[in-house]
């Protein structure tokens, strides 16, 4: 009882130590790729071809936020990335989009409930009875189904949020062509925008 | 008046739903709204779509998707008005798309010679309204034989629909003062390149 009292404690003056969230990085790995099979062609003629998906390997793309180390600017002492991530817990939310996508087909992508890592594995953050943010979890948007994502950086759309630094999120793609598309190979980039709060 | 409170709770209650269930966006374009706590990065997506050319004629006159149609139930010599209404009740429907856009054309041909005496003729009568196509079709009949002709000229991708009313309505048109059959096996050929 007496660790939980110090560490609500140490997270509400750390809260207020830092007017503003601390800076972090958010890493984007991974070249996804999605080639469409003789399969997931339409059979029948004169049918239209947007109907029919064909996805990505499920961890085509990984994403992580992690906070960025820190140094005390009066004692000069260094704290790691883990140490702010385990102290300071914030929520993140992700938002999507694409640029250069050609007409007529549509991107969707999504995660599933608790996908990634939390980082650090385990914080004192956990223990405590009361957290303010709820767990250290990720939340998929729409249940964790396919969401459109808009080829417009104006209408980025969130497609998860995640309390705490957390690694290795796997984001599946799915593609729809309309038969107007133009077939062959067609390269195009995914934005991908982390928000934090501190609510 | 408590008539008037029930719909407006009503109206409160389903503009209340759809705020909830609306899918939040950002401006990802500002930086302001991730500089602080946040941060924005890229990768790049490839993406491979298959070419698609096929043609049907609906009805099918026979299983799965032929590409063809079958006139070898017509017998020659019997009263062309009894026949007259199948003759023209036949859909092409075609789904089409290229790399680089490129255009394409359905022709017809037989897999058999026309017997001699009688003549076999194709006209596109129709288009239909559905799916999403550029129209091109050959206007007047087409002659049959095994040499290969255009019946739809140049188009961009698209898709005609499925099933009757969809793509270009044919119609058939026999001559045959001779009364000779048509061979067994014989098969009027459509082909979308």
């Amino acid at each position: 009882m007496k660790k939980h009292i110090i560490y609500l404690i140490t997270v509400l003056l750390s809260f207020t130590s830092y007017s503003q969230l601390l800076p972090g990085t958010l890493d984007v790995s991974g070249f996804p790729s999605v080639s469409q099979d003789i399969s997931d062609l339409v059979q029948e003629a004169g049918l239209d071809d947007g109907g029919i998906g064909f996805e990505s390997s499920f961890d085509a793309t990984l994403v992580g936020f992690t906070l960025d180390s820190s140094r005390d600017p009066v004692f000069g002492y260094t704290t790691t990335s883990s140490s702010n991530c385990s102290e300071n817990v914030y929520r993140y939310k992700v938002y999507m989009h694409t640029t250069g996508a050609p007409q007529n087909i549509k991107i969707e992508a999504r995660t599933t409930f608790n996908s990634g890592i939390r980082f650090p594995q385990s914080a004192a953050y956990d223990g405590l009875s009361f957290k303010p943010l709820g767990p250290r979890d990720l939340t998929p948007e729409n249940g964790g189904n396919y969401i459109l994502i808009p080829n417009d950086g104006a209408a980025a759309i969130k497609v998860f949020e995640f309390i705490g630094c957390r690694e290795d999120i796997p984001i599946q793609f799915r593609i729809e062509a309309n038969s107007l598309a133009m077939a062959g190979i067609s390269d195009m980039t995914v934005y991908y925008t982390v928000v934090g709060s501190l609510d | 008046m408590k008539s008037i409170i029930k719909h407006i709770a009503i109206v409160v209650f389903v503009i209340s739903s759809s705020l909830l269930n609306a899918q939040e966006t950002l401006n990802a374009n500002d930086t302001n709204t991730f500089i602080f706590g946040g941060d924005q990065q890229t990768n790049t997506l490839s993406v491979e779509l298959l070419p698609i050319a096929i043609v049907d004629v609906e009805p099918d006159p026979s299983t799965g998707i032929s590409g063809s149609a079958d006139l070898t139930s017509l017998e020659a010599g019997l009263p062309f008005t009894g026949a007259a209404d199948d003759l023209d009740g036949l859909w092409l429907n075609f789904t089409h798309r290229a790399e680089n856009f490129q255009n394409a054309r359905i022709f017809v041909s037989t897999n058999q010679p026309v017997p001699a005496g009688m003549s076999v003729n194709v006209e596109i009568i129709a288009t239909g309204t559905g799916g999403d196509f550029p129209s091109n079709p050959r206007v007047g009949q087409v002659n049959l034989s095994t040499t290969e002709e255009v019946i739809v000229y140049d188009f961009a991708n698209g898709y005609t629909g499925d099933g009757l009313n969809n793509g270009y309505q044919l119609k058939y048109t026999i001559d045959n003062p001779g009364a000779v059959s048509l061979p067994d096996g014989f098969e009027i050929i459509y082909r979308i390149q």
